[in-house]
């Protein structure tokens, strides 16, 4: 079974480089971008199945990016990730094709949990 | 809580003392306005009475003068028809005869009380007989002015006189002319004056009052009460021959005042006065003064009882929605920090969950590690890192919660010696974040040894999240907000919070104080903001106003009075 390709986009270094290197350890392809025009780059040179995109980033708000994203690929699931209780901008992001969402800070099998079923939902199509 | 508390005891304090003053300007106002038109209507309702029963006082003594004067007329009138049928009825022959003028005397008499005497003169003037108490047979009035009179005339009435009596009394005589001899004869009678003061007195008089008569040249023709005696001259009153009867006011001095009241009698030269210084009129005001004090005392009383409730009732109205308003006032200012409190969180939620978020990562990773791999020397370096991280987002996560401490624990104290600066940059700690998120440009001109004020530092950083917040929605990414403080006057620190966003337009601009107005999208804004600033500024002493061009941006000028000592 080949590896999920995984974007991770947070504007926290510390943060993707770990949670990176966490998914790594549990078999993901990780790629990782700290601003909305880094992550479509890497969308463009090297399409992920699964982005993990937060909410706030610079450059970008992240609800524009997830539409710049799903206007380009629409098979690319987006996992939301959010850092408060922001209820508005998750509702914007599910009615704009967001997959799921998930809370600051993320227990990492409840992540990997999601990555799967997204990319459960990819292959069935 | 506790600062709207502590502001409502305030209020009720002052407030009571607002209520009352109010309370008796308008209690004031209503009885000048409704009592003024009542003591007008009194007043002039008790002139307007006196006048009209001194008139009425008038007519009444006009009338009763003609009364009198009819009566004195009809008294001369009779005696002389007597005399004028005792001369018809009697030749001179028989009237000569001494025994027939005391009979006839003594029936006359009898018939009109006050006759004196009675005689027939011939026409030498020689007295040919006489009836009466006096010795007059054969006197001469030739010389006398009433028989050069009577020579002319076919009557006489003369005016009171002494005569050879030397008693006061008027005379009538009637002149008979005899054809076949040419000649005439006189019938003459005395009548006592006390008989015309009886008829002259018959007129109503009162303890001040006087009535008499007079001749035309003001000789008293009776004895008066006040005015003389009989043959004095009267000087009182100034009387102008007239046929009239005339009634007239006359007011010589402060104690003599009063009607005079005179009528020409027919037939004799005189005029009868009567002079009337009894004011029977004044009593019966004095009667309606006592009904109309009580009138006018009970409508006063009436009046301001009702408007003292009415008052009572406008005041207490206006107390009730002024303690509404309050309370409503309250309640928004409390859901409005709510709402700032909750919009505060979402931020400190943002900024804690973040470096929660790489302790996250980094202790799962070293979790990872450890259960991968049982060579923890080989691994040390990198647990180091990692831990180092962890240490760096503690950090991170303790001056978030430092500085979320600082200015929760600032909302509730008063009037503290305030850094307005320091005020700003603790604020703009919160929302830097998001600024940078929306790439949003700050430009912070804070003017360096700025006097310390004392305020209520939460409330006035309150006001700048509020503004600076809105500044933030208004601007597009890439824009700029800058924030600048400077001393405007010596009282005075100025705040400007200017963007470069959408702007206001004018329509808009006024009404942006105003609680509930809101140009946010639906859920975004709770239109509480502004109102609240506004409010927070006039209870601090300061103010807030806004100027604002569409498509160039907004500039947000606060002024803060600096009511302590300067650095």
């Amino acid at each position: 079974m080949s590896q999920t390709k995984v974007l991770l986009v947070d504007d926290e270094v510390e943060f993707t480089v770990s949670l990176a290197e966490r998914l790594q350890l549990r078999n993901y392809s990780v790629q990782t971008a700290n601003n909305a025009l880094e992550a479509l780059g890497l969308v463009y040179k090297n399409r992920p199945d699964v982005i993990i995109l937060d909410l706030r980033i610079p450059g970008m708000d992240g609800i524009e990016t997830l539409k710049t994203i799903k206007k380009y690929d629409p098979t690319i699931e987006v996992i939301m990730l959010t850092g408060h209780g922001d209820v508005h901008s998750v509702k914007e992001g599910m009615s704009s094709g967001a997959f799921e969402y998930i809370m600051k800070p993320v227990e990492i099998g409840e992540l990997t949990s999601k990555i799967d079923k997204a990319q459960k939902k990819i292959k069935e199509g | 809580m506790k600062n709207f508390l502590r502001l409502n005891t305030l209020f009720n304090k002052s407030g009571s003392d607002r209520y009352k003053g109010l309370k008796i300007r308008i209690v004031l106002l209503d009885a000048v306005l409704s009592l003024i038109p009542l003591f007008i209507v009194v007043t002039i309702s008790y002139f307007w009475f006196q006048q009209i029963l001194k008139d009425d006082f008038r007519n009444q003594l006009k009338w009763e003068i003609e009364n009198t004067k009819q009566s004195i007329e009809y008294f001369i009138e009779e005696r002389l028809s007597t005399i004028r049928f005792i001369t018809s009825t009697y030749t001179y022959e028989e009237l000569s005869d001494q025994k027939k003028v005391n009979d006839v005397f003594t029936k006359l008499k009898k018939e009109f009380p006050g006759i004196v005497d009675f005689g027939v003169i011939d026409a030498n003037g020689i007295q040919r007989s006489y009836a009466g108490p006096y010795r007059l047979l054969g006197v001469d009035y030739s010389s006398q002015n009433w028989f050069n009179e009577i020579v002319v005339r076919s009557s006489y009435i003369s005016d009171v006189f002494m005569g050879y009596r030397k008693i006061p009394h008027f005379a009538i005589a009637v002149k008979k002319e005899i054809p076949d001899k040419k000649t005439f004869w006189v019938l003459r009678v005395t009548i006592d004056v006390e008989t015309l003061k009886k008829y002259a007195t018959s007129i109503n008089l009162r303890e001040n009052d006087d009535a008499f008569i007079i001749n035309h040249n003001g000789i008293m023709q009776t004895t008066s009460r006040f005015h003389g005696t009989v043959l004095e001259t009267y000087k009182d009153f100034k009387i102008i021959p007239d046929e009239k009867t005339t009634v007239k006011d006359f007011n010589q001095s402060k104690n003599d005042c009063g009607i005079c009241g005179y009528a020409h009698i027919k037939n004799a030269s005189w005029i009868f006065v009567a002079v009337i210084k009894s004011t029977p009129y004044a009593k019966i005001p004095n009667i309606f003064r006592n009904e109309l004090f009580y009138i006018t005392l009970l409508s006063i009383l009436f009046s301001v009882a009702v408007t003292f409730m009415l008052t009572q009732t406008v005041v207490n109205r206006i107390k009730k929605s002024d303690q509404e308003r309050e309370v409503a006032i309250s309640e928004i200012e409390h859901s409005s920090k709510m709402a700032s409190i909750g919009r505060l969180a979402a931020g400190v939620a943002h900024e804690i969950n973040n470096p929660l978020a790489i302790i996250n990562e980094k202790a799962g990773l070293i979790k990872d590690i450890l259960e991968g791999s049982d060579n923890l020397q080989k691994n040390k370096d990198k647990f180091l890192v990692l831990l180092n991280g962890i240490f760096d987002s503690v950090s991170r996560c303790r001056t978030v919660t430092h500085r979320l401490l600082g200015f929760s624990r600032r909302m509730d104290i008063s009037h503290d010696l305030t850094n307005i600066n320091d005020a700003i940059k603790e604020v703009m700690g919160f929302l830097e974040k998001e600024m940078l998120y929306r790439n949003i440009k700050l430009e912070l001109n804070l003017k360096e040894n700025l006097p310390k004020v004392t305020t209520d530092k939460g409330q006035i950083q309150q006001v700048f999240l509020n503004i600076i917040n809105n500044a933030v929605d208004a601007v597009e990414e890439g824009g700029q907000i800058d924030v600048s403080s400077d001393i405007k006057d010596i009282n005075t620190i100025r705040v400007l919070i200017k963007d470069n966003g959408v702007g206001i337009s004018k329509d808009k601009l006024k009404h942006i104080f105003e609680p509930f107005y809101t140009t946010k999208e639906k859920g975004k804004g709770t239109g509480l903001g502004l109102s609240i600033s506004y409010g927070i500024m006039q209870k601090l002493g300061g103010t807030i106003h806004v100027e604002s061009e569409v498509y160039k941006g907004t500039t947000f000028i606060i002024e803060i009075p600096i009511t302590t000592e300067t650095l």
